[in-house]
């Protein structure tokens, strides 16, 4: 609890009649991944600002032992953030861009950035208008990579990019740079391609946390039975979060089962982050009890 | 710690003027070559001494100082080449109008009081100054001499830089909140403390910096050419020239002048930066429109014009002739400082950054 990376409790942030984020509890031990998934307007991106001391908010908040509401410099030696793609200032070579970082931060090691870009097309002449949104992205990955912190805050870091570069880009940022002293806080919508490289998940929607949980867990929380057949009639009478039709029958999810008494009705696996993420949503309301 | 420091300063102050390299650096230095330009060209093109070096000539000769026996006569050349001397004695006889090709000056012997006022026809003075220069180059305080053909050049310069830095500060809280750059900036761990305070020390000190280099660059430049013309008519430069010169007393009437002029225009950057911090859409109209409306709300209820006073004392305007050195951005003369009004903008400036810092850190968004 105390070495933990974030503590959060009962954080809201309200933007007039709207509940941006609304009594959101949040633990995070060091050395996680943390997928904040939600919908579009799920207040994602309100929650990461509030964790990084961008918007003011209610509720305890601790992030590395500091409050981000009165330390957000401090904070800022430790915590990174590639808060949108494309915002590094267009005005800026990559050379000049490296000077600033390596002037105003501390914890910034040139070498490193320059070695992480001298594979890519990005070279240090070049201005950042002049490049395409993926090397934005690439040249951003980089100073943040080349910077020793312990959180690394990623709100929709790939919106906007082909497969190739988000591959690419995970890729890089699990093999060079994550390690047990440090976390990451990834927000996406794009689940599938996250979901592989996570140790936390947090479900956001209409401001709430819907689910907090590890990875680790979700496997006994949750059942994904496929029922074909007869079984779909039975199994649906079983309380359920979510179901979806598929050939030839349905895939129903369970919440805290004992999958032994579903064992008989069909085959049985762990739901992948995004079916259980729809069920949580929008299955949510209807499909509980019936 | 401290070269830390300073190194986090020096990247801050870097980062400003590589942004507004074009009119932060690019301008000044330009401007200065340009002047440069042009004074040559007045030198090389004509094959007679151009009114420039009239100008200089008579600058250098209404501060030779009365009845020291330099006298000035002026030979008009008209198209055939047939020369015409006017009488030197007769006050103001046959003023060359302007678009008089040549003029040539030559050194007369026996000096007389209404020649010396002929030359005055062509002094080159800021407006306004022409009646002073006698009076005061008997007061000891100003130095007269040359230093007016070149305080006319630094004129420039503060004008243009005003221009620029007013331009500076209008954007400099506002365009990376509009290109939402400010998210990459707030995730360096620089307190919007440390921005707001950069950017007005750039508005302050280096901006004029930049310009005072440049004016600097471009009044030795102009120098040379005086001395290299005054050689050629045959005089010597270290008397005419050089002698005539202090400047030890230009260059702290510059630097320093602007020292004192940045205490009191202060307010008027730092209200610009709030300005640049609250906008949402135009910083210019926000700097602008809410003084305006205040000033006039005031006159109509009140009759009076606090405002628009305090205003005038803190926005750069031409000074007028009653100033030590001619032409200094800011109300009054220093001489007669008004120390309560400069504290006061000092003050109001104070509390302008506050506002402005605070803005930064919460109310960023557009």
């Amino acid at each position: 609890m105390t070495d933990a990376i974030i503590a959060a409790r009962g954080l809201s942030r309200r933007f007039g009649e709207t509940q941006a984020v609304d009594a959101v509890d949040l633990d995070l031990p060091p050395g996680s991944v943390l997928g904040l998934i939600g919908p579009n307007g799920a207040g994602k991106t309100t929650l990461l600002r509030a964790l990084l001391g961008l918007t003011r908010c209610e509720g305890e908040l601790s992030v590395l032992g500091l409050d981000p509401r009165m330390q957000q410099t401090t904070l800022m030696q430790r915590v990174c953030f590639i808060a949108d793609t494309a915002v590094l200032p267009r005005w800026m070579s990559v050379a000049q861009l490296l000077d600033y970082v390596a002037g105003v931060h501390p914890h910034f090691d040139r070498a490193r950035a320059e070695s992480f870009l001298a594979s890519t097309e990005v070279t240090p002449k070049r201005c950042v208008r002049e490049l395409s949104k993926g090397m934005t992205v690439q040249l951003h990955l980089a100073l943040v990579m080349a910077i020793d912190a312990r959180l690394l805050v990623l709100d929709e870091p790939t919106l906007g990019l082909d497969i190739l570069f988000r591959k690419r880009f995970y890729e890089q940022l699990l093999n060079d740079y994550f390690d047990d002293g440090r976390s990451i806080i990834i927000s996406t919508h794009q689940v599938e391609e996250v979901e592989h490289i996570l140790t936390h998940v947090m479900f956001m929607h209409k401001g709430k946390s819907v689910l907090f949980s590890p990875m680790s867990a979700l496997e006994e929380r949750f059942v994904e039975l496929r029922a074909v057949g007869p079984d779909v009639a039975r199994a649906e009478t079983i309380p359920h979060l979510g179901a979806r039709t598929m050939l030839g029958g349905k895939a129903l999810i369970y919440e805290d089962i004992d999958p032994d008494a579903l064992a008989p009705l069909g085959e049985l696996r762990t739901p992948t982050l995004s079916d259980l993420f729809v069920a949580k949503i929008s299955g949510g309301q209807s499909h509980v009890v019936q | 710690m401290s070269s830390n420091d300073s190194r986090r300063w020096f990247s801050l102050i870097q980062r400003e003027l590589r942004e507004y390299r074009l009119s932060l650096v690019w301008t000044p230095f330009v401007l200065a070559g340009a002047l440069a330009l042009i004074m040559l060209a007045g030198v090389v093109v004509a094959n007679q001494v151009s009114t420039f070096g009239e100008a200089v000539l008579s600058a250098i000769l209404q501060a030779e100082g009365e009845g020291e026996g330099l006298e000035l006569g002026v030979i008009i050349i008209d198209s055939e080449g047939k020369s015409a001397s006017p009488p030197a004695t007769s006050g103001l006889p046959a003023v060359p109008d302007a678009s008089d090709p040549a003029l040539q000056i030559e050194r007369v012997p026996e000096a007389e009081e209404e020649a010396w006022n002929f030359s005055r026809e062509w002094r080159f003075s800021p407006p306004g100054r022409g009646d002073r220069t006698a009076e005061s180059s008997e007061s000891d305080s100003p130095v007269e001499t040359l230093n007016p053909l070149l305080q006319g050049v630094h004129m420039l310069m503060l004008l243009v830089l005003l221009v620029v830095s007013v331009h500076y500060a209008l954007g400099s809280l506002f365009n990376d909140r509009r290109d939402r750059s400010i998210l990459f900036w707030k995730s360096m761990p620089v307190a919007p403390r440390e921005e707001v305070l950069a950017k007005l020390v750039v508005c302050l000190l280096v901006a004029p910096l930049m310009f005072l280099a440049a004016s600097l660059l471009a009044q030795l430049a102009m120098l040379l050419l005086s001395v290299a013309l005054v050689w050629r008519m045959g005089l010597d430069p270290l008397e005419h020239v050089l002698g005539n010169l202090e400047f030890a007393r230009l260059l702290l009437d510059q630097v320093g002048g602007w020292l004192v002029t940045a205490l009191w225009v202060a307010p008027m950057y730092a209200w610009c930066l709030l300005a640049s911090a609250a906008a949402r859409r135009s910083p210019f109209l926000l700097a602008i429109a809410p003084v305006l409306v205040a000033m006039l709300l005031e006159s109509l209820l009140f009759g009076s014009s606090y405002l628009a006073s305090a205003v005038q004392n803190h926005v750069p305007h031409y000074a007028g002739a009653r100033n030590a050195v001619g032409f200094y951005l800011f109300g009054p003369d220093w001489g007669t400082l008004d120390l309560w009004s400069m504290l006061l903008g000092l003050l109001a400036a104070g509390l302008m950054l506050w506002a402005a810092i605070w803005l930064r850190r919460h109310r960023w968004e557009i």
